[in-house]
This record gives structure tokens, C-alpha cells and sequence, in this order.
């Protein structure tokens, strides 16, 4: 008994990986992120393949594929310079890690950038889920309802009459703006409006009705009214709600992981000419990450932004 | 993982994933050329996975890494592509053309039933 005690050193036996437990936090965090973001894909890519039709036309979903293209690169571009950091760390040149994460982190702002371009123009013509028409009444519908809101909106700026102050008469604009929405109203209601000009129907491509592009042009045209009007013109997007609860949800969620990334390039950046070797794991953990957000972005481009199959 | 790989791969590598780039925004711009809309998708999504086989085997260094990226990400992988696939033979593909419904309470809209289909009510 007391022979075995002298000879046999006791040596803790060697558990787990051969990478750090960052890092395979990481690599785990990545595989539930793996999983995230394929429901979301795989659930749009159901969705359209299922859809008897789906928006494809950029004229109606405003998707503009240079756009897109400019940002892929501007990630690859970020992607490639994280490498680069993560690299002059393992050789302590800690200036050119430094200078390769603030290239990243502006790189980042372009990519925000361009995607608030993206954003605004699509809320701009009111590509909002649940605010897209998919049929000539429900177009219709809305044109009246905005004409309400618009002249609502201007009523209310006129102002209303203090106690006893006698109301001012209504303007001539106003009475114009109120005329053309109660006209509009009843006879949408009567069914005597179509949305569009089927004389001039080509294939696929529809003209709006010239009534209706003429009375939205005479209100545009006065400067009193187009103060307050709020009007777009009306259209229909077949599956245009589920199109754009896709679009936004998939490429809001990338914008969130990229401002966590570029959250955690901030924290590496302000340690400043404090940034030492320690810090090794943190710059190849975030690249990771942000690998992964260029990854996703990756496949987003192609199938958000060029292919159009079930359509 | 430093002495796997250097500056120079890194550059290459960024170099291929913008011409790749490059050419699924070129095959946009060309889609007229195109007999069907399935080729180019067929094209832009190879290009894809091309790029994202770089990005995970050189940046994210898994062409030099041990085993374990096998069993920690094929679960994962395989796991994620489940919802997709469960959905699918419901919802993106249809066996049956839409004037065929596969339910036929889909139909019938009013509360009353009085739409239904005389011959289900059996």
C-alpha cells in the first residue's frame, strides 16, 4: 500500500476541449443563433414558395438590389479587417489591431447607413406590415381613409375657436380637400370607382385611374393642402403584408446583431493604448460573431434581394 | 490558430468573397437573359454557399480547427432546418389545387354553416 502512495504522481485527468471556454461559449451561443435565424429563413422561404403570388416587381416592394449588393461587400470589407485585428493580436501588434477595429465598427455605421436608406424608403411609400392593400377595395379604402386623416390634420391646424370667439369660415382649400374625400367616399362606397384604368391594362402592368391621378395631382397641386396631405398612391400588393413581415423582421433582427457587434468593437476600442495581450480571446470571440452576422447577411442578399421564385 | 493561416490567405479570401459578390449582382442585372427565374436562383445561391464555406473555413478558422465543430454544429444545423422542413409539405407545397381545399371548414365562412356543402353534413 505504502509502495503505490510513493511512485504514481496523482495528475488531474484532462476534461472538455482543447479550446477555450470562451470560446466554445461562443461556438454554443453560435449554434442557438444558427438556429434562430433558419426559422426565420426557413419560414419565409414557406411562406413564399406556398403564396399563389408574391411581390417581386421592385417598382412595388422598393427593394433595390444595389443597395443590397453595396452592403454584402461593405460587410465582407468589415469581415476581412476583424481577421486582420484578430491576427496583429497573436503578433502584439496591438496599434494595427486597434486601427483594424475602428475600420470594422465605421465599416458598421455604413452598413446602418445604407440600410436606413433602405428602411426610409419603404416607409416612405408605406411598405409597413398590415399597411400594404392586396385588393382594389381595400386600396381603395385606404385612399379614402389618408384623404380623412389629411383633411382631419388640417382642420386641426386651423385651429379650433376659443370661448366665445365666433369659428372662422372654413378656408377654400379645406372645403376643397373636404369635398374630394366625402365625393370619394360615397361613391367607393357605391362601387363607382375602379382603381384602375382597364383600357389601358398591358400584361401585368395596371395604370391608375385618371380620375383618380387627377384629383390626387389637383390636391398635390395646391400648396395649402399639400401641407397637410398625407396621401400614397394607391396600389395593390398581392402578399404585399407578408413580404414586408418578413423583410423586417429577418433584416431587423441582422441590424440588431450588428449593433451588438459594433457594441462590442466599442468596448475593445476604449481600452485605447491599454489594449494587451489579454485581450486576445475578446477580439477573436467578437470576430466570431460578427463573422456570423456577415454569414447570415451572406444568404439574406440573395434571397431577399434577387430571387424570385414562387412568384 | 495564428500560424495556420496569414494576411496573405485573408486577403484572398476577402478578394474571392467580393468577386463572388460580384457575380450574384451581376447575374442579377443579366436575369433577362434568363429561360427561367429557378437558374438564376440556382446561381446566386451556390454563390452564396461558396462565400459562406469561405467565411466559416478560413475566417471563422474552421479549417483548422479539431472535431468538436462536428458535433457542435451538425446538431444545431440539423435541429434548425427541422421547422422549415415540418412546414413545408402543409404550406409550401400543395398536393391539391386551391379550388380542392383540404379542409373543408375553410369554406364556409358564415357562422351558420349555411354555405357548407350539403353532402359533408352526413
Amino acid at each position: 500500500m505504502e509502495a503505490h502512495a510513493t511512485h504514481k504522481p496523482l495528475v488531474a485527468p484532462k476534461m472538455g476541449l482543447a479550446i477555450s471556454n470562451a470560446k466554445l461559449c461562443m461556438w454554443l451561443f453560435l449554434g442557438t443563433e444558427i438556429m434562430f435565424f433558419t426559422a426565420f429563413i426557413g419560414t419565409y422561404l414557406v411562406l413564399r414558395m406556398g403564396s399563389p403570388g408574391w411581390p417581386s416587381d421592385p417598382a412595388d416592394t422598393h427593394i433595390n438590389v444595389r443597395l443590397g449588393g453595396l452592403n454584402t461587400f461593405v460587410l465582407i470589407a468589415s469581415s476581412y479587417l476583424v481577421v486582420v485585428a484578430h491576427e496583429a493580436m497573436s503578433l502584439h501588434n496591438f496599434r494595427k489591431a486597434w486601427l483594424s477595429i475602428l475600420g470594422t465598427l465605421l465599416l458598421g455605421f455604413v452598413f446602418l447607413g445604407i440600410k436606413s436608406v433602405e428602411y426610409y424608403g419603404k416607409f416612405s411609400h408605406d411598405i409597413i406590415p398590415s399597411h400594404i392593400s392586396e385588393s382594389e377595395p381595400q386600396a381603395l379604402s385606404k385612399l379614402v381613409r389618408e384623404l380623412d386623416q389629411s383633411r382631419a390634420a388640417m382642420a386641426e391646424a386651423a385651429g379650433k375657436p376659443a370661448d366665445g370667439e365666433q369659428a372662422a369660415a372654413p378656408s377654400p382649400a379645406f372645403l376643397k380637400l373636404e369635398q374630394a374625400h366625402a365625393s370619394l367616399k360615397e361613391r367607393v362606397r357605391k362601387g363607382e370607382v375602379p382603381l384602375y384604368d382597364s383600357a389601358a391594362a398591358t400584361g401585368s402592368h395596371h395604370s391608375l385611374n385618371p380620375e383618380l391621378v387627377q384629383l390626387l395631382d389637383g390636391l398635390r397641386a395646391d400648396p395649402e393642402i399639400s401641407k397637410y396631405l398625407k396621401v400614397h398612391d394607391p396600389h395593390v400588393m398581392v402578399y404585399g403584408n407578408t413580404f414586408a413581415s418578413c423583410y423586417f423582421l429577418m433584416t431587423g433582427f441582422h441590424a440588431i446583431h450588428v449593433i451588438v457587434g459594433m457594441i462590442l468593437w466599442v468596448i475593445i476600442l476604449l481600452k485605447g493604448s491599454r489594449l494587451d495581450a489579454t485581450w486576445s480571446d475578446f477580439v477573436e470571440n467578437s470576430g466570431l460573431y460578427w463573422h456570423f452576422v456577415d454569414l447570415v447577411w451572406i444568404f439574406l442578399f440573395p434571397l431577399l434581394y434577387i430571387v424570385q421564385f414562387g412568384s | 490558430m495564428s500560424g495556420h493561416s496569414g494576411s496573405g490567405v485573408y486577403l484572398r479570401i476577402g478578394i474571392v468573397l467580393c468577386v463572388l459578390t460580384a457575380i450574384s449582382w451581376a447575374a442579377d442585372e443579366m436575369k433577362g437573359l434568363f429561360q427561367s427565374h429557378a437558374l438564376l436562383a440556382v446561381i446566386v445561391l451556390s454563390v452564396a454557399s461558396l462565400k459562406a464555406g469561405c467565411v466559416m473555413l478560413w475566417f471563422m478558422h474552421l479549417k483548422y480547427e479539431k472535431a468538436w465543430k462536428y458535433v457542435l454544429l451538425l446538431p444545431t444545423t440539423i435541429l434548425a432546418l427541422g421547422l422549415p422542413l415540418a412546414l413545408a409539405p402543409d404550406i409550401a407545397f400543395h398536393y391539391y389545387s386551391p379550388d380542392v381545399p383540404q379542409n373543408p371548414l375553410s369554406e364556409s365562412s358564415n357562422i351558420d354553416g349555411s354555405t357548407r356543402d350539403p353532402g359533408m353534413n352526413h
